[in-house]
């Protein structure tokens, strides 16, 4: 805990003893899995590898999207 | 895997470098945060979906990298998006049904041969423990997790909260104050006095 906070901390009886329990989740944390760092970068390459071409294809759906509303649009001062 | 001095960079010149294209730099990011990230993440979910949180959590930063300030260390921001990612999960399994446990489940373990008393009596009591942290609404939940657990500061958690500093204290006391409510109604004697 951050020193610097303890003075606007104060703790009632309850909360005291609460920490007190906590201090059992402190002392056993969740054990982080070997392999998280090999999959996030497998992750981050493949995603990365895939982002400029998914890019590309969403830049050319959306010019021929814009085309053919351009050309359906009814011609300007028609009502 | 990266040893020596070049480890020893501090988050920004690795971020730059993750930037420029260098993947070996953001290695040595997850490698530097990954425990804090996966532990917030389990306290919040559960250990069996902190994985997938965490990882979840750091390609999000990656492709977020650029949009990083530097206003708050990269440690709170990472934060930050863990306990969005983990709050999104929880809230997606919320709206599926699945049987809610009443009880705690089972010790792996309950052979008095095999483990002390004091040993199983510690391990029950922290299972214990858990479950009623599971039991509290998640944005407290992850409160508890910053603040009790995990020792940041209310500055680093109004960061990650993204909420006024006043807020974080008052919420915090309302979430303790639920923990003990909680723990009080349990057949488990906590000797919280009143």
């Amino acid at each position: 805990m951050n020193a610097g906070d303890s003075p606007a901390d104060d703790l009632t009886p309850a909360e005291r003893r609460l920490t007190e329990h906590l201090e059992l989740l402190r002392a056993s944390p969740p054990i982080v899995a070997p392999g998280l760092v090999p999959r996030v970068l497998r992750g981050v390459r493949w995603q990365r590898a895939i982002r400029d071409p998914l890019v590309l294809v969403g830049a050319v759906a959306a010019a021929v999207a814009e085309g053919l509303s351009a050309l359906f649009k009814p011609p300007a001062g028609r009502s | 895997m990266l040893v020596g001095p070049q480890s020893m960079e501090p988050d920004d010149t690795l971020i730059a470098r993750t930037l420029d294209g260098e993947l070996a730099a953001f290695e040595q990011l997850v490698e530097r945060h990954r425990e804090i990230v996966f532990r917030v993440a389990a306290r919040i979910v559960g250990t069996d979906d902190a994985e997938d949180i965490s990882q979840d959590t750091f390609l999000r930063a990656f492709h977020r990298l650029d949009q990083y300030r530097g206003t708050a260390s990269f440690r709170t921001w990472l934060l930050q998006i863990a306990q969005n990612t983990a709050l999104n999960a929880l809230a997606w399994a919320r709206r599926r049904p699945t049987d809610t446990a009443s009880e705690p489940p089972e010790m792996a373990d309950r052979d008095p041969i095999r483990q002390p008393a004091m040993e199983l009596e510690r391990r029950e009591r922290q299972q214990r423990l858990e479950f009623k942290l599971t039991a509290l609404r998640p944005e407290y939940r992850s409160l508890l997790v910053l603040r009790d657990l995990e020792g940041l500061s209310y500055d680093e958690i109004a960061e990650v909260l993204e909420m006024p500093l006043g807020s974080v204290k008052g919420r915090l006391y309302r979430a303790r104050g639920e923990l003990i409510e909680l723990l009080r109604n349990n057949t488990y004697d906590w000797e919280l006095p009143a």
